[in-house]
């Protein structure tokens, strides 16, 4: 139902609601044909209760490949947004898909005009190599958890001990690793087998102001 | 309460002598030494007859210093030293204008005594000192020929093609070099401690180190005269700042010993205490308004108009007063006259909070979203250009104009977010807080990879990891990073393979992004087609990922420069609504940020070529952010022409008789920092002095 908005009065009964979608904790790489849940969000710009609003995912196709309904959790640090999860099956080939996600439709009292979000679905191979990096303090070779491991679609983080591993299709990358406060590495790297590298990073210098 | 009329040399001598231990009051809970100032009651009718229609001259003194800053404060002891009694004017509640905030580094040279005491390899008397040295011999060694040199090189390019030496006033940087020594000694003599020589300022020179900044030593208490400051004064990191240093002092130990704290607290609160205890008056809350010449443009200038112009807390309503009252004279009068029988010296800071004047470089910062360093700190009339605009209402000429093209940080994104001064890093503490309302989300070039950063209307200009990045000031140690073929000691003066087309096409490092963000775009109109303000658009994992502190004190729910929101498209109308200079709905926010979005999944960033420097990450967790980036004017160059003695120099190349003017509010040199101003302030304090009455 609607909430007590000043504004709500004046558009009146007939004209539907704006809903805006979100979409998130989609994987940045997924193996073809697996199964994966990505995050989805509305909210309506009057803050309607949008409980068991309909949620519906479309392929790069247009074809309606889930649906879902908002339990009626609120997403926090938001007025508003209603969260639903959706498990999803990624296509059989490899490439890069444009998938939508719509809601809330006409399933809840207010009319509201139906939302749209799109995401990419990045389909990849079985990959065929473990690379395992190895993160650390240039200077005292103190170990880095929690630095970033990128090797474009593959992301990782490292653990405790500064170890990250990545399983990826053999071919060319530019491995990242990145850690606050400390300069981020880029290297190119060619992955033709399983291999292991060390990543020294070094602290950003100071901003000096004076 | 004190009045006293016109009196004698002798008199006016005597009561010299005095000032110290005389403490009258001249107007009720403001304590002054009267005695270094004659004064008059505001209001009153003690009339002079003035060449200029009779003006009621309210207080008068030897000399009359606008601005208690980095050029304010050392004339005015210097002039009070050589016997002259002073009147400081300030606009701000509270002494030390730019360098209280400061990062207190002093860059003089030409064999100056810091140098000379490195060299020796020994400390300082009070043993504060124990750091080794950080030079070889040969790096500090030079005398002020040497100096002269380095300062008026034509060679010298940097690495975004400017040539920051070229342009400098000779005869004023032949008067700096002279004067080196002896404001290095004049500082130590009044209770400024410095550290190791450090390199070089931005455009302090190519060829010698010459740079130590200003410390005290964390102690139980503040005390100037031992050199100490406590914990609570110096700032608690992350937490807070103080009245007394209004930016958290850093560590000092690599240049002095360890408990050193450093910056500009420790240069500015020193000349302050110092100015206070020899008799210097202080009028504060007190904007100069007008510089008052015989004739407009003939006759000696022999006062001031000025209005009064209190800060007051923008939470309670009450009036900021200053940490120190010793030497204050609390006049809330509307508009007083100073005469000044000797001279009036302009230490009234530059032009970077002007728009309309600093737009005269540059038409872009019209843009009055955008302040000065120090906005906070100084108030809405700091670094108004008011020194310069009466200087010039009075015949001055103007110089080194387009110097603030010639150093890296005139204007430049400092890289701190969510503040509307992103410079100043104050933390609660300062009375001016409230003004400020946040700290900043101080950010690493490097987590510019987390966000997007877009115009007025929501449209991204440049790469975001490229925005920030600046490139400029040639100083020592300088080589190819700062635009220089060699490096150190090998720099050769005035060779023209510095300024060769091969050197610079090797060389040139600048992106020019800053130039990207000030465009017009499709929110700009007419007549000034103004960029609008600019904001860094990121998600709770940039915040999760990057560990940003997004809380208060670093951001404000209130003050209109941070916002956050369910959707792309919520936080575009709060942002439309809740920030004072969007002007225009940010109409391609949401189509941005999915297009980002698309250039994540792709790997690449077809628009601005991210992806090559960094890895890039989706911006789609809610919740969203809006956090203003904007770009500061901080330090400004260009203004009054002044000669080797400091004078105002007018049209027609003669100095306008009793006129002085030093630091940001003069021309003719593009030397960064504190340097500059302080040998300006001393000597004009000294040629001030010695004028006849």
């Amino acid at each position: 139902m609607a909430s007590d908005n000043e504004e709500l009065e004046v558009v009146g009964a007939e004209t539907p609601h704006t809903a805006d979608v979100v979409a998130w904790d989609v994987p940045s790489a997924i193996a073809a044909g697996e199964r994966f849940r990505i995050k989805v969000g509305i909210k309506c710009a009057h803050e309607c209760d949008l409980t068991n609003g309909d949620v519906a995912v479309f392929d790069h196709k247009g074809a309606r490949i889930a649906t879902g309904t908002l339990p009626g959790d609120l997403w926090p640090g938001t007025t508003g947004l209603y969260v639903a999860e959706i498990e999803l099956e990624a296509p059989s080939v490899h490439g890069l898909y444009t998938w939508t996600v719509k809601g809330p439709g006409s399933s809840v009292g207010v009319p509201h005009a139906e939302g749209s979000v799109s995401f990419g679905v990045r389909v990849v191979s079985q990959p065929d190599h473990l690379v395992t990096i190895e993160t650390v303090d240039h200077v005292n070779q103190v170990p880095l958890s929690g630095a970033r491991v990128v090797m474009h679609p593959y992301r990782a983080v490292t653990d405790e001990r500064g170890r990250a591993e990545l399983r990826v299709a053999k071919g060319a990358y530019t491995l990242f690793v990145s850690q606050t406060r400390y300069l981020t590495l880029g290297l190119p790297v060619e992955v033709d087998a399983d291999m292991s590298t060390r990543a020294e990073l070094d602290l950003e210098p100071v901003i000096e102001r004076n | 309460m004190a009045k006293k009329r016109d009196e004698d040399q002798k008199d006016r001598q005597r009561q010299d002598e005095k000032a110290v231990s005389r403490r009258d009051f001249v107007k009720a809970g403001a304590a002054a030494g009267v005695g270094a100032a004659v004064l008059t009651t505001s209001g009153t009718a003690l009339a002079q007859v003035s060449p200029t229609n009779a003006i009621r001259w309210n207080y008068e003194a030897d000399v009359v210093i606008i601005g208690a800053g980095c050029t304010g404060l050392p004339a005015a002891i210097r002039a009070r030293d050589l016997g002259a009694s002073v009147i400081v004017v300030d606009q701000n509640f509270d002494p030390g204008g730019k360098m209280l905030h400061s990062g207190g580094q002093i860059s003089l040279g030409g064999g100056d005594p810091l140098q000379l005491r490195d060299i020796a390899g020994e400390g300082d008397k009070e043993g504060f000192v124990t750091a080794p040295r950080q030079h070889a011999v040969a790096e500090l060694t030079e005398d002020p020929d040497f100096l002269f040199r380095d300062h008026t090189d034509w060679s010298v390019m940097d690495a975004a093609a400017q040539a920051p030496y070229r342009y400098n006033e000779r005869d004023l940087h032949r008067a700096y070099a002279d004067n080196c020594y002896a404001t290095r000694e004049f500082l130590m003599a009044n209770y400024v401690r410095m550290g190791r020589i450090s390199g070089t300022h931005g455009n302090g020179g190519m060829s010698r180190a010459r740079r130590a900044v200003t410390f005290f030593m964390e102690g139980p208490t503040t005390d100037v005269k031992k050199g100490t400051v406590s914990k609570q004064d110096a700032g608690i990191a992350g937490k807070s700042s103080s009245h007394f240093a209004p930016r958290f002092m850093e560590d000092g130990s690599m240049v002095a010993s360890k408990g050193a704290r450093v910056n500009g607290a420790a240069l500015a609160r020193p000349l302050e205490f110092s100015a206070r205890e020899k008799g210097v008056q202080f009028i504060l809350n007190r904007h100069m308004d007008e510089i008052i010449r015989e004739q407009q443009f003939s006759g000696r200038v022999v006062g001031i108009r000025a209005s009064y112009s209190p800060r007051l807390d923008t939470q309670t309503g009450v009036r900021l007063e200053s940490l120190w009252q010793n030497g204050n004279v609390d006049d809330r009068t509307e508009t007083i006259y100073i005469r000044a029988r000797k001279a009036i010296i302009i230490g009234a800071g530059g032009h970077g909070a002007n728009p309309q004047f600093r737009s005269m470089f540059y038409p872009a910062w019209r843009e009055p979203a955008f302040v000065s360093s120090g906005w906070a700190l100084l108030g809405p009339r700091g670094q108004d250009a008011s020194g310069i605009i009466a200087g010039m209402r009075v015949g001055a000429n103007l110089a080194g104009m387009q110097q603030n093209l010639s150093y890296a940080s005139t204007f430049h994104f400092p890289g701190n977010l969510a503040t509307r001064d992103p410079y100043t890093d104050m933390l609660p503490g300062h009375p001016t807080f409230s003004m400020r309302g946040s700290t900043g989300i101080n950010l690493a070039n490097d987590s510019f990879q987390h966000l997007i950063v877009v115009n007025q209307v929501g449209k991204r200009f440049f790469n975001e990891m490229l925005v920030t990045t600046r490139q400029g000031g040639a100083n020592f140690p300088a080589g190819p990073n700062k635009g220089q073929p060699r490096k150190g000691l090998d720099h050769v003066q005035l060779d023209w393979r510095n300024a060769s087309v091969e050197n610079i096409r090797s060389t040139y490092a600048e992106p020019n992004s800053i130039h990207a963000a000030l465009a017009m775009n499709e929110g700009s109109k007419a007549p000034d087609f103004l960029s609008g303000p600019i904001w860094a658009i990121f998600d709770r994992a940039a915040v999760e990922r990057d560990k940003w502190n997004i809380e208060p004190p670093f951001t404000s729910p209130t003050n209109g420069f941070f916002f956050s929101a369910a959707t792309i498209e919520e936080l575009a109308a709060k942002i439309l609504k809740g920030h004072e200079f969007q002007r225009v709905p940010l109409t391609y926010l949401k189509e941005t940020v999915a297009k980002w979005n698309s250039y994540v999944d792709k790997g690449s960033d077809p628009e601005f070529a991210r992806g090559t420097d960094a890895p890039m990450h989706r911006i789609d967790t809610p919740p969203f952010y809006a956090a203003t980036l904007y770009p500061v004017w901080h330090d400004s160059y260009g203004g009054l022409r002044i000669n080797g003695r400091a004078q105002v120099v007018d049209m027609q190349g003669e100095p306008i008789p009793g006129l002085y003017a030093g630091g940001e509010s003069s021309g003719g040199g593009n030397q960064h920092g504190l340097g500059r101003a302080l040998v300006h302030g001393y000597i004009a304090g000294t040629n001030a002095a010695k004028e006849g009455t």
